[in-house]
This record gives C-alpha cells, sequence and structure tokens, in this order.
C-alpha cells in the first residue's frame, strides 16, 4: 500500500506538472482553442476516449475506465466538425470538476500494474509425476526418474529465497510434476518463511496417492489443496490415461479430503479439449455435486507435451469463446433457477472486476503492464528462474529458453529486461484504438507460445480475440436488463444484490 | 465505565507526562509503583512522588498526562487497550446536529505534552487523534505528528477531522513518508452541498471539503469517509455513494455509522433516527454502488439484525464491551458474539427492537 500510494502520488503530480492544473485528464486543453467548439475538443482529446461496436450499441470508455453505452450503433466519426459529444458521455467520462479530473486520473494510474515486492513464489520440487496425461502442460518426467529433484544445492538457495522474504504476505505454490512426491520439500519451504509473514501455500496435486506426510501438510490450516478435475468420471479419465482404476482412485481421494475439509479448502481447474468440449451442465454438475461452485475454464495449452499432441489447440477459431458464453449462460439461468447458491467462472468474474474496479490487477496473466520476474516468479526442479510456469513450460519442450535466471543467483538479468520491455500494450497500435485498453493485459508469453514471436499484429492473436470477446460479453451483460443476467452479475461482484443499472443513453 | 481520568497529588509545578511501571524504569517519564492500597496508589519519579487515586483499575503501563494545579491526571494512552484516543482541542468550527462531544470555546495546548505521550506508546499502536477540530492547530498538529513518527515509525496515528483547513501548501508536506502511517477520518454527508452545509451547520463547509480533498488526494493521503446515518443523510446515500464512485475512487474505506445517542443528538433524537430496520434500501443501493466500484464500505454500531442478510459482512462489532447494551431478547441470538450492539446511552425505547437470528 505505501508503495502504491506513493506511487501514485509521483504519478499525479507528473501529470500536473506538464502543464498546470487544467492537464490532469484532457492534456490537449492548453492546445490554442479559437476554431474548436467545445464538443470537439472535448471529444478529440485524448482522454484515451475510444469507442467499439458491441451489438447493436456503442461502447465509450477513457482511460480511467469510465464507460457510457449509447443505444445507436455507427457514432458519427469524430473528425466530423459537427461531432457532437452525446450527453451520456460527458456525466460519465468528462470530469465536471477539477477533484473529479483529479479522481480520473487516479484511477487510471492505478489501473497501471505496478509490481511491489515479490510475494508469489511457484515452486517445482519435483519434475516427477506419477501420471503421464495426454495434455501434460509440463513435461513431466517418470516417476522413478533422477536428477528431477531440488539437489542439496537447489535446496538450500530456495530456502535462502523463502527466508529472505521481504513481503508482508505470501503465496507459494507448489506444482510439479506431482510435488506430493516430496512433502519433505515442501515441509523444509514451508518451515523457512520468516515469522513475521503472513503466508499461504498452494499444492497442486493430482491426488492420486495421499499418505501421511502429505496429508500432515494438508492439515495445516494456511495450505490449500487445488486439483485438475475435468469433468464426469468417464471423460476425467479419458483426458488422463484412459484409466478408470486411477481416475476412480483420485475422485475418492477428493471426496475424502472434501468430507474432512470443507470445500473451502479444495479448489479445481478442468482442463478443457478445445476440439472435444464437454457439455456445459455435466462440467457444472461434475463440479457443484462436490460443494465446489467456482469454475476457471481454461482452453488446453499450446505447450509441453500438448504441443505435440493437440497441435490443434494453437488457434481455436472463435469456437471457444462461443462454449466460454454458453457456459457463462448456462451458469446465469442455473443461479436464478437455483438461490441457494452461486455457481461462478473466475475468469469472467475477473474480466468484470477488472472494468468496475482499478487495481484488480493481481491475476498475472491479465494485467498492464506486466512485470517480468518482480512480484512473483517460477522457480523449476532445476533451480532454474522463469517468469511464469507457460515460459517454464515452453523452455522445456525446447521451443525457446524462457529462463531469466537462477535461483543461486537471482534473475537481474538482461533476459528479464529484455521481456519486460515488451510486456506491455502501450504503444501497441491495436491496443491503443482499443476501448478495452484499460482493462486488458499483455502476456508475451502465449504469444511467443503461439506464433514464436511477439510482432504478431494483436487482432490476429489468440489472446486479443479471446478477450474481446469476454469483454463483448462483459459489457452487453453489464447493460442487459435481464433479471436473471443482473442478479447473476451482482453476485460474481459481491454485491448483496441484483447488479444496479448503468447510466445510458440514446 | 472505564475512568479516563484520575484526582491526583504532586507537587510538581507544571504539567508532566508519566509513565506507570512496575519495575525501575530507564526514562525520565517512567514512574515506580511504591505502594498501593484499595483507594489510592502511590508512584515515584523524577518529578518526585504522585499519588493517584483510583479503585483499584489496573492502570501500571499506561500514560498520564499529569496536571498537578487542578489535581488531575488524564489517561491518555492505556497500555492494554487498542481505542485510546488524545483530544488535542475542543474547539471547532462546525456545529454538526448530531455531534457526539459539543465543542468549547477555550483552546488548552498540550501538544507537547501529547508528543511525550505518543513517544512512550507501546509498541504498534494505532493513536486516535480528536476533538473538537484537530486542525485548528494545523502546524502543533502536524508538528507533533511528524516529531512522533520520525521516531517511532511503528506507530500510527488516525485522526479525525472536518477537513476544513488544509491548504495548498499543505501538500509537499503530507507528502512526508511519516504521513503513510496517518489515516485521515473525514466526515461527508451527502453529495448535495445544501444538506451537507445544514448538517454541519457551516454555509461554504461543502465546498471547502472539496477543495481539500483535491489537496488530499495530491498527497495521496489516506482517507477514511464518514458518514453518520440520519433521517437527514440516509435519503441521499445513493446519490453520495455515485458521487464517491466519481470523486474519491482513493479513499481507503468509507463508513456508514449509526446515530449515537449522545451530545447534540440526544435532544434532537427523533428528528434524527432513521429507522434502518424498517428501510434498509437506501443503505443497500450505496453499499452496492460502492462495492461494485471497488471501494471499502464498513457499516458501525447497526446491530445485525437490522441488516438484510446479504449486507451483513459489511457490519463491524464496533462497539467495544464497556458501552455496549443488548436487548433482553438478545440471549437467545446466535449471532451476538459477531454483533456491534446497541450503545449503552440507546434510547430505552429501542433497545428490545431486535430479532435474535
Amino acid at each position: 500500500m505505501h508503495g502504491l500510494a506513493a506511487l501514485t502520488f509521483l504519478g499525479i503530480s507528473t501529470l500536473l506538472r506538464a502543464g498546470g492544473d487544467d492537464v490532469a485528464i484532457g492534456r490537449s486543453i492548453s492546445v490554442a482553442t479559437s476554431d474548436l467548439s467545445c464538443d470537439a475538443i472535448q471529444s478529440a482529446h485524448p482522454a484515451g476516449i475510444r469507442f467499439r461496436e458491441v451489438g447493436d450499441h456503442t461502447l465509450v470508455t477513457n482511460e480511467a475506465g469510465r464507460f457510457a453505452m449509447l443505444e445507436s450503433s455507427g457514432s458519427q466519426s469524430q473528425s466530423d466538425p459537427s461531432f457532437k459529444l452525446p450527453d451520456a458521455i460527458k456525466t460519465a467520462l468528462i470530469p465536471e470538476n477539477r477533484l473529479s479530473k483529479l479522481a480520473q486520473t487516479f484511477e487510471a494510474a492505478k489501473r497501471r500494474t505496478r509490481a511491489g515486492p515479490l510475494d508469489y513464489l511457484i515452486l517445482v520440487p519435483t519434475l516427477r509425476c506419477n501420471l503421464a496425461c495426454s495434455y501434460c502442460q509440463v513435461s513431466r518426467a517418470a516417476i522413478g526418474a533422477s536428477g528431477h529433484d531440488w539437489d542439496d544445492g537447489t535446496l538450500a538457495a530456495v530456502l535462502s529465497l523463502v527466508s529472505s522474504l521481504s513481503s508482508a504476505s505470501i503465496k507459494i505454490e507448489f506444482q510439479g510434476g506431482e510435488p506430493s512426491l516430496r512433502p519433505d520439500l515442501i515441509e523444509a519451504v514451508i518451515n523457512a518463511v520468516p515469522p513475521a509473514t503472513t503466508a499461504s501455500f498452494v499444492i497442486c496435486t493430482n491426488l492420486q496417492i495421499i499418505n501421511d506426510g502429505i496429508l500432515a501438510i494438508f492439515d495445516r490450516p494456511d495450505v490449500l489443496i487445488s486439483t485438475s478435475l475435468d469433468g464426469p468420471e468417464e471423460l476425467h479419465s479419458k483426458q488422463r490415461q484412459g484409466d478408470a482404476v486411477r481416475a476412480r482412485e483420485f475422485h475418492k481421494n477428493l471426496n475424502w479430503l472434501i468430507d474432512r475439509y470443507g470445500p473451502g479448502k479444495i479448489s479445481a481447474l478442468p482442463t478443457i479439449n478445445p476440439q472435444a468440449l464437454p457439455d456445459p451442465d455435466a462440467l457444472i454438475d461434475a463440479y457443484s455435486s462436490l460443494g465446489l461452485h467456482s469454475l476457471y475454464l481454461r482452453p488446453i495449452n499450446f505447450q509441453g507435451f500438448a504441443r505435440k499432441r493437440h497441435a490443434s489447440a494453437r488457434q481455436t477459431d472463435g469456437s471457444w469463446s462461443a462454449y466460454h458464453e454458453r457456459f457463462i449462460d448456462r451458469l446465469i439461468e442455473r443461479n436464478f433457477l437455483d438461490r441457494t447458491k452461486v455457481l461462478e467462472e473466475t475468469y469472467f468474474s475477473l474480466i468484470l472486476r477488472r472494468i468496475f474496479q482499478p487495481g484488480a490487477d493481481r491475476h498475472v496473466d491479465l494485467r498492464n503492464p506486466n512485470p517480468v520476474g518482480r512480484d512473483y516468479i517460477v522457480i523449476d526442479y532445476d533451480g532454474m528462474a522463469y517468469p511464469t510456469d507457460e515460459a517454464r513450460m515452453l523452455t522445456r519442450s525446447g521451443v525457446i529458453d524462457l529462463s531469466i535466471g537462477n535461483v543461486a543467483e537471482g534473475w537481474d538479468s538482461d533476459a528479464r529486461a529484455a521481456l519486460e520491455a515488451a510486456s506491455t500494450n502501450d504503444g501497441d497500435p491495436t491496443c491503443e484504438k482499443c476501448a478495452y485498453k484499460p482493462y486488458c493485459g499483455r502476456d508475451i508469453i502465449d504469444d511467443i507460445s503461439r506464433y514464436g514471436t511477439i510482432d504478431t499484429p494483436k487482432e490476429e492473436t489468440e489472446f486479443c480475440r479471446r478477450h474481446l470477446s469476454l469483454f463483448d460479453l462483459a459489457f452487453k451483460m453489464i447493460h442487459s436488463k435481464d433479471p436473471a443476467v443482473r442478479y447473476s452479475l451482482g453476485r460474481w461482484l459481491g454485491l448483496g444484490s441484483d447488479l444496479p443499472a448503468m447510466e445510458s443513453a440514446a | 465505565m472505564i475512568p479516563l481520568n484520575f484526582e491526583i497529588q504532586s507537587d510538581e509545578p507544571e504539567p508532566f507526562v508519566a509513565r506507570l511501571t512496575r519495575e525501575v524504569g530507564s526514562g525520565p517519564a517512567d514512574f515506580v509503583c511504591r505502594s498501593q492500597s484499595e483507594s489510592r496508589s502511590l508512584w515515584c519519579g523524577d518529578h518526585g512522588l504522585l499519588e493517584i487515586v483510583h479503585n483499584g483499575e489496573n492502570i501500571e503501563g499506561d500514560i498520564m498526562l499529569v496536571d498537578p494545579e487542578n489535581g488531575r491526571a488524564d489517561r491518555v494512552i492505556r497500555a492494554t487497550s487498542k481505542h485510546n484516543t488524545l483530544l488535542v482541542t475542543e474547539q471547532c468550527d462546525q456545529l454538526c446536529v448530531m455531534c457526539s462531544q459539543p465543542p468549547k470555546k477555550t483552546h488548552l495546548d498540550r501538544f507537547k505534552l501529547f508528543e511525550e505521550a505518543c513517544l512512550l506508546a507501546p509498541a504498534g499502536m494505532v493513536i486516535g487523534i480528536s476533538g473538537g477540530e484537530p486542525t485548528l492547530h494545523m502546524d502543533a498538529l502536524l508538528g507533533m505528528i511528524e516529531s512522533v513518527l520520525r521516531e517511532r515509525s511503528d506507530l500510527s496515528f488516525h485522526i479525525l477531522s472536518n477537513a476544513q483547513h488544509f491548504e495548498q501548501h499543505h501538500i509537499l508536506r503530507l507528502c512526508d513518508p511519516v504521513y503513510r502511517n496517518v489515516v485521515w477520518g473525514i466526515p461527508l454527508y451527502s453529495s448535495d452541498p445544501v444538506v451537507h452545509d445544514t448538517v454541519v451547520a457551516k454555509p461554504g463547509a461543502y465546498e471547502r471539503l472539496i477543495s481539500s480533498f483535491e489537496h488530499l488526494l495530491l498527497a495521496a493521503a489516506r482517507i477514511e469517509l464518514r458518514t453518520v446515518l440520519t433521517a437527514t443523510t440516509v435519503p441521499g446515500l445513493s446519490p453520495l455513494s455515485r458521487f464517491i464512485a466519481r470523486n474519491l475512487p482513493h479513499i481507503e474505506q468509507w463508513s456508514l455509522m449509526g446515530l449515537e445517542n449522545i451530545g447534540f443528538a440526544k435532544n434532537r433524537w427523533d428528528d434524527l433516527y432513521a429507522d434502518l430496520n424498517t428501510d434498509f434500501s437506501d443503505l443497500a443501493a450505496a453499499i452496492d454502488w460502492a462495492q461494485l466500484h471497488g471501494i471499502a464500505t464498513k457499516i458501525f454500531n447497526l446491530p445485525l439484525c437490522h441488516i438484510p442478510q446479504h449486507y451483513r459482512s459489511f457490519a463491524v462489532a464496533s462497539i467495544s464491551d464497556w458501552k455496549q447494551r443488548f436487548g433482553k431478547s438478545c440471549v437467545s441470538c446466535r449471532a451476538k458474539r459477531d454483533c456491534s450492539g446497541f450503545f449503552e446511552w440507546h434510547p430505552d425505547k429501542l433497545v428490545d427492537e431486535v430479532t435474535p437470528l
């Protein structure tokens, strides 16, 4: 908080110093105004005002993330001299006084990520795994393989890193391979956390085997369990190894843990093959029958082993977005029918929060700029440091080396600097025109993974298409009059009742 | 009630600060207990002997402002309490209709003594500053805060202020890193200037407040916005929430505070009281809008059963046990432990308007 506020202050005062009081948002206000009408000035000046057709409406947003929806489509061209800024835009987007100008500057600044100290670690104590799923994204090693666990030197460096963390609270996620194969290493990391630091731990496990060693760790109140549940038992089994015995074992263990701890301790993710999309209701039922009401839909990633076996995952045409939308629609219908629980898809909820709440930027895949190797880092089984788990997988599969350093020597490297310099949507010709820029982010690793370059025009990337579609859906729903939609949106955004009506105008 | 001042005797001519300790202290303000009876205790320190009349309360570790001339000591920092508030002045330039602590004309400057007391505070304490209006004595106030926080970065201050006195030239001063440990609790009663000015009984107060907000925003000051829930303010809550989301997105918290039947509110209760138990809709709409825009909102001083189920998570069990009161049927309520209850001085006729949860 300290750093954020201080930087925010710097941001604002810098803007103000640039040209006196009136410069905060409308930086062209100091331009000679003789032959321009007030409306022309306001519409022309780059308060970051951007337009987008959404259905038969026109959405208008500004750099602060304020928005208005206009009922008529085909907005007049801004270059038309008779252009008149509709009142709805003025009310919603144009600051009416100095305070609201400052407030918008503050919001625009707050929408930009400022990485704090390292407070999110993904650790891979072993690459070995007792499964070999068809879509495995991590290039796992065989269960009996040697040289795929932290050696003594790497362990010592990890413990030294953890014990020197300066953040007040941290999250440490254990990935693999299958981390539960090495409870001793997990235990050592947990014990290395400085006493004054509030820590939470996530064990990402396939729940194939639960022994006493890992159970003792699960029992800790500061430990959460994350697993993969692809849907009903048959589908789960099919996507894994086609091994029904193992799938049953997993379900038995999952049920047993939910009985033991309640659903709050366990989260599950489905990994979805875009070529064989599961029926939304079957997927939702598989989760809600276990008391798990939150799902995070993620398509198979074009990485790791998946790169070889699911080459078609590289480009998902429009079917993924259509599926996602159908899925959200089903959640909305089901929530409205059964008010005893609220089902949600967490990525869509994040999209909604990003629209309304400047600073909702702890999701590292959707923020701008997206700092590299600052507030989070991935440490692999061999001590190498990666900016994201996807970067680790891409490196493991031999596509490109995206390591930025290692745990012993740190990662303040040229590689980090090179990645970080590109990790923003600022200045991108497509993004700069896009009404969703204030809410969107940049994931260069995804671009590298799919296209082998970060220079693909944005509108041709899967990331861009997927997010345009999600933001379109979000804004349609935000302005929907359907009570079922307003009911779910209100709950997903943490309100006590339905989403209130937005200002919009003809 | 916990006594906040005591009758004392001391031969020292001038007021001084005393920290009461059991063991031989190290600082000049430390007073060690020499003897104790049921009704009084005797303490010894650099300022000589100090006799305190009290009924066996545990005052060890407490910090006193001793006023020998008037035979009185103010217990300004209680070591075991999380709610220590320094009343730095009783003057105020507003006269809020529901003021719980009506102002006085005269000011007794004790900032130096308060500063000394703060420097002795237990580690990590949040010290409240209230009045009157503390910023009527802006330089002394800021001077005290800066001196204390430069030496004691573990401490923080929460200052209640009407924010009528921040000027352009304060911005740079408030940018000092020590102010990261300062939260300003500032009341805003309406987005309608006329209503706000009427509540605080000061024409032009709203406009002046807005210009202070501009300065405070530029100083990245930390702000807790406060709105007392009265028959006048409740109908305007929804537009106020929209105003806040638009103009004050930087605040750390918006506190919606149930009315206290004390001070001026006592004689105006029937005019001021808003029956939220019957109609929560204005409050609900305001909370939803603020929450939607990521503004942390909390409800203070309302019992949980007056709040619809989906809004109870916004409520704080804000009334400390020594001034807390419950209705008769609260005995069977399962939520009592998490409930603010009522103030001890809440009107009798309303205390039993409860529904056990």
